[in-house]
């Protein structure tokens, strides 16, 4: 991958004092060592966790009643959180395989953590589905496995079936893609670990990476197939959750824009809480040099557009409501918008269609605290939609003798306000032990997109009164060398 | 050699029909699991017996290492001759409860009365039953019964009480005081006999005053015709009915015989394009307005001061009323079949209808004397009597039979004063309530279903009320308690047959021989006896009557307070009965407590708080005949200006005491009643005073209006279809109001392969026309189909579990012209639509559930698997109909993992309500029907189109050795419909009653348009009005 860059690319790496050295040293110091505030940190977001596990077995010991469920809103919040933790799980895969198959460079330094928080999300996600059952001890049902109750299969028409499917897989083939991208970096650490167990672990958890070419080239191999593998389950999982809606019959649900809406939808959040989660990051773990400004505009290009996608898709649902001369939709849509839910509606337009407007202009792509707030803004946004799009559909559908109204009780809060809980500790967790940034990709750019490698080049190209200096990079590996 | 096919019959051959001999028509797939091979195919491999060896020793192993559950169950020694366990007994039997009749049908599993039916055999009610029926066998398990006899607080065995009444009686007799039987209604001959001999006995007086009376209407015949009763309606002969303020379809005097009359007429068909038409001038809304063709919004007032206007116009001169005019008109040009009642308590009032009656030739034709109402004998005057007596101390002893005065009394305050001065006071109530608390003794009565007894409800018709249980609790019935306090050795059994041999036998000629007509009126439960004669009226007083209306009701001011029996509580008497709390009035969608009804403009100009989403109602205090009561205030539509009224019978205190916070819900009205000459009335002067707070009210439905104005003009959802008579005369398909059906038919296709359809395949068709919303099928389903209670917070959360519901919708009855924003909110039509699973043949339901729970069966049927439910309620989500229920609770106390059996500590009260707690107790539980599962949490439920007796009808047929034929198998909701709007059956059959309705072009599905394919459809509704006003 050490093909040609232009100059006028910004580095992707920062300081004229980088080395492959002084990489290794940013990149393994935190999970060396404890930072300040890393403890009080995931002390409350545990304590958030700890909210969230005991707001689900409430639920299990009493029933779903706890919950502000009724008889014509029978999914709310349980079913909003999932879609929304699902949609946040996608950036990661996005990152890493698409923009691997595209080249993209920038994504080097943000994979490894889009891909935590991905799985964190995905783990998030998957709580929903099984603990929103009125049943959940008898969850195994869903399962196709051989029995004796006829046999009874499962019903192969259901796109809830669908999504065990999808989301098992895009689980497995999202944590496969992560840890074995980590292996030569724990190797990293295990190679610097100054204790006997420290050296022991990371050894294990590098299945005992050596480093050969060999491995490389295996490693190398690994990463291709199975981003060829994740591509298309990027498209197909929030394909598929949309799918739960898309083929129903309620008005506001029944709709074929959901699959591309919600794709784009879920690439839109999922970018956004990368930037959360990067921007705390960076400032605490003193990484500004590997995740610069520059990857930051990029992901925020990437929101402008989806959220524009997003956007686009409001207002054709709008559009072809009125343009299907079909009462109920027309309904469906006037009351979104206007109906009982306003807000939500306002809350959804507002944050994920209006916002991102801002990164038209360049100045506020590059600016962190208007990137840090619009991400929030957009999560907020996403969660509201899944909102709007789940309950003012269904609380107002065909017949005006069942209309009813939803409000959460504090079950639905603590469930929501828990489950982000248990994706910070994770996510702390995570930040603590492993390398957040991804160490060999990182090195793998070192040579074509660092700033020093283009100072380097800029030096030698003066030398040389401007000829062509693509692949003189030499002077870096001296200075290595010493 | 070939396979040689044996066959039995024709229809085993060609499959056309169900064959008798087979329960199922597809092969059940029962063998094809793991014996598959070995039952079928001989020979066992080796994997197949290891296959088997492993899994039953694992079964084994699981079996004998798990603790099972030890239930206790006593077989019959001696099985009694009737009782075949798992089979029903149906016994013919009568119900006349809180005032209200009908001849029932109580079906009895294992001996226990678990569903009580209209009797079909009746002539009087033609099988209908009203929701307080089908409520009432809840009743005969209420924790709020009293298990023995009571002195104060402390029980007494029956001999000690008996020993120290006697005595008492004895005393009082001899010291000349004043004993006073006080009772509602009694319309039991043989009770009344009872109540002689005690009178005869003790010199006593027997004081009878009803708590919604109607004696303002007798003291008023007395006038006109020289006789204190009510003569018998016939609204089926009617072709002009107008009333004044009178709910006769849904609480007036006998609801469920007029209901079956006036339906008769309100039934038309292609073939007979004619209908009765309906004129209701009423103030507050009622179902009897709102299924009427042309509803005149009046003041409360005016529903008197309108008689005497019609009076005028129909006696030939002008009123100066032109609604009163236009309506007479309709009146003198059906004279002789044509019909006014009016449900005022003001004799003068009901003397002016009387004449105009009489001027319209009613008597004799649509009103008849020849047999007169036993079951309201009520006279105010007696109620104000004893209340004075017992303050004054003139009453020694005082009985209440029947009766809960001290909360109906408009004095009950004083009432309950003076029977502290009463030397003796006892209660025959049989269950706990405020006047039994207020006597020193309570002598506990049977409830009905435990009782021998006979009612005749209007002269010349018998009914036998016989037992179906032995008694629950140590009590005694009323009537032998009475007979032993005279001195009577006979028991009350023996008396009634003495007392039929002596009176009915000989009146009658058509059984020879005592026993004879005895067991064919038990087994029928019904006897007529012809005869009577007509009174002749008098028409005296009539001019006074309306000197007294005008002066009366002319200065109500403008607001003014009418107080109504509400379909669900009656009057009090059904406040204990969680069923009847959670049934939603047909009109307001309430459930659990009263009200005050406002009009709409009145709330606009007010600033009203109605908050229809968070179903949170702003309090006001209304004061009238010096008292005041605090209720959420509800508009409602159709109410004109100055009209607020007030449901009776709430507001109890001394109820279960279990479920006490949630059945003592409502506030009392009855103190706002005021003596108006004789009689109390229902309609006064009131002031209202709007209060800051507010209050959550428990409403089902919020009132959303169908027609849809924001967008592109008017467009109306399809869900109800209307048209008016004169279009329906007019198209010649007979399908007016139903003419997209056609193109929707035409348009629909699917992708999906047509399944085959073997043997029945069950439809339902519900005609608009004659529903008339009064909930009797909902209580019904819930009895049937043990649907649970779930108590005033849940339904403020929107969950309550009934399988059916009547949605109610409001819709302006003069089209609202493209421009105009609204008509005034008076002018509306109100229609009804009961809604339950729709078993769509292509359900949307059925395809999103990730575990087939729920799947269709070959005869049409969407069905419910509740074991293999795990409650992702994806199905609820889409049904567009909205009928599908959760188990958000454990409400039937169904489930193993239940807190209560945890531990104490874990059983949280507060989620479940104390009436949905008190309904898991074993007593209660004893009203479940065996034949239905008891869903445990989280599972869905939903109509099965009452699978259950299904089932039974095939098993019947078969059993005798016969195709299934058309009213085999009847539902809940079918047999508890009082104007037979439900019909079931086999839409494969062409006889069928099902077919023709199916076939009839009247017939729509609801929003059939999306491809659901329902197997419930509804015929539109026709309003005998004028083409142009649809």
């Amino acid at each position: 991958m050490h093909a040609y860059e232009s100059d006028f690319r910004e580095p992707l790496i920062n300081g004229l004092d980088k080395t492959y050295t002084k990489i290794t040293d940013d990149l393994v110091t935190p999970t060396e060592r404890t930072y300040k505030g890393w403890w009080l940190t995931i002390s409350v977001f545990a304590v958030l966790a700890c909210v969230f596990v005991f707001c689900l077995c409430w639920t299990v010991f009493y029933g779903i009643g706890v919950w502000g469920l009724n008889k014509t809103v029978d999914w709310a919040w349980d079913i909003t959180n999932f879609v929304w933790w699902i949609g946040i799980g996608h950036a990661g895969t996005l990152i890493s395989a698409i923009l691997l198959l595209f080249r993209q460079r920038f994504r080097t330094g943000i994979n490894r953590a889009a891909e935590a928080m991905t799985i964190f999300a995905v783990i998030c996600a998957g709580m929903f589905p099984v603990f929103h059952m009125g049943r959940v001890w008898d969850c195994f049902f869903i399962f196709p496995y051989p029995n004796t109750r006829g046999p009874l299969w499962v019903n192969f028409n259901s796109p809830l079936l669908w999504d065990v499917f999808a989301i098992s897989t895009y689980f497995s083939v999202s944590v496969l893609f992560w840890y074995s991208g980590l292996m030569p970096d724990f190797a990293t650490i295990r190679d610097r670990a100054k204790g006997k167990y420290r050296k022991m672990i990371y050894n294990v958890l590098s299945f005992g990476w050596t480093g050969t070419a060999k491995q490389w080239q295996r490693f190398e191999s690994l990463s291709l197939v199975l981003a060829g593998l994740s591509t298309p389950l990027v498209l197909s999982v929030h394909t598929i959750v949309s799918f739960d809606f898309a083929t129903s019959v309620i008005p506001g649900w029944h709709t074929t824009i959901f699959p591309p809406y919600f794709v784009a939808g879920a690439i839109f959040s999922g970018f956004a809480m990368v930037e959360t989660l990067m921007l705390i990051v960076r400032k605490v773990f003193k990484l500004e040099d590997y995740i610069t400004v520059n990857h930051i505009e990029s992901m925020n290009k990437i929101i402008v557009l989806t959220g524009s996608i997003v956007g686009i898709a409001y207002i054709t649902e709008m559009f072809i409501a009125w343009y299907s001369g079909y009462l109920y939709e027309q309904f469906a849509f006037y009351n979104r918008a206007l109906g009982k839910y306003w807000w939500a509606y306002a809350w959804m337009m507002s944050c994920n269609v209006l916002s991102p407007q801002l990164y038209w202009f360049k100045p506020f792509r590059r600016n962190l605290w208007i990137t840090f707030i619009l991400s929030i803004f957009v999560n907020i946004g996403m969660w509201f939609e899944r909102f709007v799009i789940i309950v003012t559909s269904l609380a107002d559908d065909f017949l005006p003798g069942s209309w009813a109204y939803f409000q959460p009780t504090w079950v639905d809060v603590g469930i929501f306000v828990g489950s982000i809980g248990l994706f910070m500790t994770l996510f702390l967790l995570f930040a603590r032990f492993f390398p957040v940034i991804a160490i060999a990709e990182v090195k793998s750019i070192f040579r074509t997109s660092s700033e020093v490698a283009k100072a380097e080049r800029a030096k030698k190209e003066n030398l040389s009164n401007g000829g062509f200096v693509g692949h003189t990079t030499f002077g870096i590996l001296d200075k290595d060398a010493k | 050699m070939e396979d040689k096919v044996y066959w039995k019959g024709l229809e085993e051959l060609e499959q056309t029909s169900m064959s008798s001999d087979k329960e199922f028509a597809e092969d059940l797939p029962v063998l094809g699991s793991i014996t598959e091979s070995i039952t079928t195919q001989g020979a066992t491999s080796r994997r197949d017996f290891l296959k088997m060896l492993g899994f039953s020793t694992t079964a084994a192993v699981i079996a004998a290492g798990c603790e099972m559950p030890v239930r206790k169950s006593i077989p019959y020694a001696l099985k009694p001759e009737e009782v075949i366990p798992g089979v029903a007994n149906y016994y013919a039997s009568v119900m006349y409860q809180g005032g209200d009749y009908c001849p029932v049908l109580v079906k009895t599993r294992e001996g226990r009365p678990i569903k009580v039916e209209g009797n079909s055999m009746s002539t009087v009610t033609r099988g209908g039953s009203s929701a307080r029926v089908h409520s009432s066998v809840l009743s005969l398990y209420d924790g709020a019964r009293y298990r023995n006899p009571k002195r104060g607080k402390e029980n007494i065995t029956w001999e000690v009480a008996d020993k120290e009444i006697g005595e008492k009686l004895k005393s009082i007799k001899d010291a000349n005081g004043k004993i006073v039987i006080f009772s509602s209604s009694i319309a039991s001959p043989s009770t009344l006999a009872a109540i002689a001999e005690f009178k005869s006995a003790y010199g006593a007086e027997h004081m009878v005053s009803d708590a919604v009376s109607y004696s303002g209407m007798l003291d008023a015949n007395e006038k006109s015709f020289g006789t204190r009763t009510i003569p018998s309606y016939n609204f089926d002969k009617a072709k002009v009915i107008v009333g004044l303020g009178c709910d006769f379809l849904g609480t007036w005097l006998s609801p469920i015989e007029f209901a079956a009359d006036w339906a008769v007429n309100r039934k038309v068909t292609k073939e007979n394009r004619k209908m009765s038409k309906h004129i209701q001038v009423e103030s507050a809304l009622t179902i009897t307005g709102s299924a009427a063709d042309k509803r005149i919004p009046v003041k409360p007032s005016e529903e008197a001061t309108f008689a005497v206007d019609l009076y005028k116009a129909v006696s030939g001169g002008s009123s100066g009323n032109a609604k009163a005019d236009s309506v007479a008109k309709e009146l003198i040009a059906n004279k002789g079949a044509a019909v006014v009642v009016s449900g005022s308590n003001d004799a003068n009032v009901q003397m002016v209808v009387n004449a105009i009656n009489e001027a319209l030739e009613s008597y004799g034709s649509t009103i008849s004397f020849t047999s007169t109402y036993n079951t309201k004998t009520g006279s105010d005057k007696s109620a104000v009597e004893l209340a004075e007596k017992l303050a004054s101390g003139d009453v020694k002893a005082v009985i209440f039979y029947n009766c809960n005065p001290v909360h109906t009394h408009p004095m009950a305050a004083k009432l309950a004063d003076g029977i502290k001065k009463a030397a003796l006071s006892v209660s025959f109530n049989e269950r706990m309530d405020e006047t039994s608390e207020a006597c020193q003794y309570v002598c506990p009565d049977h409830n009905w279903l435990e009782s021998w007894n006979d009612i005749s409800p209007k002269t010349g018709v018998y009914h036998i009320c016989q037992p179906t249980i032995t008694k629950l609790f140590d009590t005694r019935q009323a009537q032998d308690t009475l007979l032993k306090w005279s001195g009577s050795k006979e028991n009350y059994y023996d008396f009634i047959r003495s007392h039929w041999e002596k009176n009915v036998y000989p009146k009658q000629s058509k059984y020879n021989g005592f026993n004879a007509l005895w067991d064919v009126i038990v087994h029928d439960g019904e006897l007529i006896i012809e005869g009577g004669s007509e009174s002749k009226f008098s028409g005296g007083g009539v001019e006074g009557a309306i000197g007294a209306v005008s002066s009366t009701y002319a200065n109500m001011g403008d607001i003014q307070v009418k107080l109504y029996e509400s379909v669900a509580m009656g009057n009090g008497y059904w406040t204990d009965n969680p069923f009847q709390q959670e049934l939603p009035d047909p009109i307001t969608k309430i459930t659990w407590g009263n009200y005050v009804m406002v009009p709409i403009s009145w709330r606009q100009k007010n600033n009203v708080k109605n908050d229809l989403e968070l179903k949170d109602y702003q309090l006001v205090k209304v004061t009238a005949n010096g008292q005041s009561v605090t209720l959420p205030a509800v508009a409602v539509p159709g109410l004109a200006n100055g009209t607020f009224a007030i449901a009776l019978g709430y507001g109890k205190t001394v109820t279960n005491p279990l479920s006490k916070d949630e059945l003592q819900v409502g506030k009392n009205a009855y103190p706002l009643l005021a003596m108006m000459g004789d009689n109390f009335s229902y309609v006064s002067k009131a002031t209202i005073e709007i209060l800051p707070q507010t209050e959550k009210v428990a409403i089902t439905q919020s009132h959303h209006n169908i027609t849809l104005k924001d967008l592109g003009g008017i467009k109306k959802r399809k869900v109800v279809k209307e048209t008016t008579l004169a279009e329906y005369i007019k198209n010649e398909k007979g399908n007016a109001g139903n003419e997209d059906r056609e193109e929707i038919l035409e348009e629909q296709v699917s992708l999906y392969y047509k399944h085959e359809k073997i043997g029945p395949h069950w439809n339902m068709s519900i005609d608009l026309n004659t529903c008339i919303g009064c909930g009797s099928c909902v209580t019904a389903c819930n009895v049937e189909n043990n649907v649970p209670v779930v108590g005033k917070d849940q339904v403020i959360r929107s969950r309550e579990m009934h399988w059916m519901r009547i949605d109610r919708y409001f819709t302006y009855n003069e089209m609202i012209q493209d421009g105009t924003e609204t008509l005034p909110a008076e002018n509306i039509d109100v229609v009804f639509q009961p809604l339950m699973c729709q078993h769509c043949d292509n359900a949307p339901c059925e395809n999103v559930c990730p575990v087939a729970a729920t799947n269709h069966s070959s005869e049409g049927l969407n069905q419910m698997a509740y074991n293999r439910c795990i409650g992702t309620r994806y199905c609820a989500n889409n049904c567009p109909y909205k009928v599908r229920r959760f188990n958000w609770y454990d409400y039937q106390g169904a489930d193993a993992f239940d807190g209560k059996r945890v531990s104490k500590f874990w059983a949280n009260e507060g989620l479940l309500s104390n009436a949905t707690q008190a309904l898991q107790e074993p007593l209660a539980r004893m009203v479940l029907n065996p034949d239905v599962t008891v869903r445990s949490r989280g599972v869905i439920e939903k109509c099965s189109f009452c699978v259950q007796r299904i089932q039974e009808g095939k098993l019947s047929a078969k059993k005798e050795n016969r195709p299934l034929k058309d009213g085999d198998v009847v539902t809940a909701c079918q047999s508890a419909c009082p104007t037979n709007a439900i019909v079931f059956g086999d839409r494969n059959d062409e006889k069928s009653a099902i077919r023709t309705r199916v076939e009839d072009e009247r017939t729509y599905g609801v929003i059939e348009e999306i491809h659901t394919m329902p197997n419930v459809t509804y015929l539109t509704k026709v309003r005998n009005r004028d083409a142009e006003k649809a």
